[in-house]
């Protein structure tokens, strides 16, 4: 079972990392900008359009394929920030110190004690950022917990006799964390994490664009795709709001189970 | 309970209070150092049109005694905020504290009511797959729970809308402005639509599903199953009671970020609305409280959380 959900969360990121190749070549069936009055919501499969068009006319296939633009590299930038900074402040308290320890832990529940969401409006109303910058914000508030799943982790594994021997042997602790520790312990802990931080930057970022402070149009999200497509709900149009909403779905969904079931295969089997 | 078992207890719960205390006070310091940061000030903007001199300009800054240190800038705002001073909003003119916790209520009343719905969901499945492993039951409600948190709660909330609207004849949209009559019809729907779409169920489940296995399998529980007693009774505190608050305590934040969304959709006059309103206008004093308001919000939850832990199992968390 956990191998279906694996398969499923693979299955969604090839399909998104092929769908961002074919954006960034522009191999798109239609121009996810051009405007066709004469072709204005129309159902799934007129004229060429697989995914029908949006109340200007556009095709909705291939502004779902643009749309991915949109998250997928400032998702990856969150993504590495929290991991990198996270594996770093992790490693410093869990391997060096009680105070960075304390540390760690306070801003961890400082960090928790803002709603994501509510942090960036703040950040939005100071700064008027760009989905990059809060990107940023998203992989800086990640960084705790990425930091304490390491710390834990170290935390645990110092304890064991192969670090013990590993420092009897004389290595270097440079050695011992990158490769003993990092690399062959937390591999699949930062694995997971990072599945789980593009599904949160997938979230945040259709939520905002949802919210209008994200991407704007006419540059297609997901999350404006919604909202767009939604004023025209009311009137029994489903397909427009419907399609980017399912795409949010299934791509949200497929980083939830390959993290999940990464989970279950890879830590389980280390507890027994 | 005795008297030398409740001192332990409040020493443990004002510890707790201090911890809370210390971390709002770090809130407020990062809320300020954001918008210090922030590009322009308000006293530019205030003399902005009236005052050509430089010296003039100097002389008013001078007469209204600003703060010129980033320290002495944060301590007297900390100091106003300590005397129930908020500010007033920049768009309105009105004292922010006020409406702040108008609208608070309002969220409030949005995040507990889907709190219960979504442990309502969470909580029998959870418990179906802890005692009955992976069923035919239990296996298409666990890939239920993934569907649903990943669906994008705006579009479910127009959804849900559109359902009540064209099968019904309900109007939810705006809220408290009909008769009083269908009011809570007009509570339920957002509310419901929080609880299953804000996107923690799957995760609330497999939390409670693997605290109940771990409490499940412990030998306390093997004991009372083999001299006949009620399970349950056994493990309601350490494999139900615990995980359900500290999944909600760590979630709460998470929910309020979902009842920004939410609010949007239904035109909830709450905390996300008017937060998302201030991040339009740059309201700064109104968006400061707001986050505050979050903050307290959070930690009060998380508050809960321990004292319930420390009342139930004092002794481990003394650890």
């Amino acid at each position: 079972m956990n191998l279906l959900y694996v398969s499923y969360g693979i299955i969604i990121v090839i399909t998104v990392i092929a769908s961002y190749i074919v954006g960034a070549f522009e191999l798109l069936p239609f121009d996810p900008e051009k405007i066709n009055l004469t072709l204005m919501m129309t159902s799934p499969g007129t004229s060429g359009h697989i995914l029908g068009t949006d109340f200007m006319g556009r095709d909705i296939l291939s502004r779902i394929i643009i749309g991915i633009q949109a998250y997928f590299l400032p998702g990856l930038l969150a993504v590495a920030i929290a991991i990198i900074f996270g594996t770093w402040f992790g490693v410093l308290a869990g391997y060096w110190g009680r105070g960075f320890d304390t540390l760690i832990t306070y801003i961890n529940n400082l960090l928790n004690s803002f709603p994501r969401l509510v942090l960036i409006l703040l950040m939005v109303a100071a700064f008027k950022p760009d989905i990059y910058y809060i990107m940023v914000i998203v992989g800086i508030t990640n960084i705790p917990v990425v930091a304490s799943l390491i710390k834990g982790k170290i935390q645990f594994l110092k304890g064991k006799f192969f670090i013990e021997a590993a420092t009897a042997l004389g290595l270097k602790n440079r050695v011992i964390i990158f490769k003993h520790i990092l690399w062959h312990n937390c591999r699949s802990v930062l694995i997971i994490q990072a599945t789980l931080g593009m599904a949160e930057a997938i979230l945040m970022e259709t939520s905002l664009s949802y919210l209008g402070f994200g991407v704007q149009e006419p540059t297609p999200s997901w999350g404006n795709m919604v909202q767009a497509g939604a004023n025209y709900l009311m009137q029994g149009k489903f397909w427009p709001s419907t399609a980017p909403a399912l795409a949010i779905l299934f791509t949200i969904m497929g980083f939830h189970l390959l993290g999940d079931g990464l989970n279950n295969i890879l830590e389980r089997k280390q507890k027994k | 309970m005795k008297l030398s078992s409740i001192r332990p207890i409040t020493l443990l719960i004002s510890k707790e209070l201090m911890i809370s205390a210390s971390l709002l006070l770090g809130v407020s310091f990062v809320v300020f150092i954001i918008l210090f940061l922030s590009p322009g000030d308000p006293f530019s903007a205030m003399v902005k049109g009236q005052m050509m001199s430089e010296a003039a300009t100097k002389g008013a800054h001078e007469a209204l005694v600003v703060p010129e240190a980033w320290y002495s800038q944060y301590l007297s705002w900390l100091n106003n905020m300590l005397h129930g001073n908020f500010g007033t909003s920049t768009r309105s003119g009105l004292p922010v504290l006020r409406e702040v916790i108008l609208v608070t209520i309002n969220t409030l009343y949005l995040t507990i009511g889907s709190m219960f719905v979504t442990l309502l969901l969470a909580i029998p499945i959870a418990i179906l797959s802890a005692r009955r492993g992976m069923t035919l039951l239990t296996w298409p409600a666990t890939i239920f729970t993934y569907v649903v948190s990943a669906l994008p709660v705006f579009w479910l909330g127009y959804i849900v809308i559109y359902i009540s609207m064209h099968q019904f004849g309900l109007f939810p949209l705006a809220f408290g402005a009909m008769s009083k009559k269908f009011n809570w019809i007009y509570f339920l729907l957002p509310v419901f639509v929080l609880g299953v779409g804000n996107g923690t169920i799957s995760e609330v489940v497999r939390y409670l599903r693997d605290e109940m296995e771990r409490v499940f399998a412990e030998d306390y529980i093997r004991t009372a199953r083999a001299k006949g007693a009620s399970i349950w009774k056994h493990s309601f505190k350490e494999g139900f009671l615990i995980p359900i608050t500290e999944i909600i305590a760590s979630k709460i934040s998470f929910i309020l970020g979902g009842a920004i969304v939410v609010e949007q959709v239904f035109n909830w006059p709450g905390m996300g609305r008017m937060a998302w309103q201030a991040a339009q206008d740059r309201d700064y004093p109104l968006i400061m409280a707001i986050t505050l308001m979050a903050a307290i919000i959070v930690r009060l939850g998380s508050l809960i959380q321990r004292v319930v832990h420390i009342i139930v199992n004092p002794r481990a968390s003394q650890e």
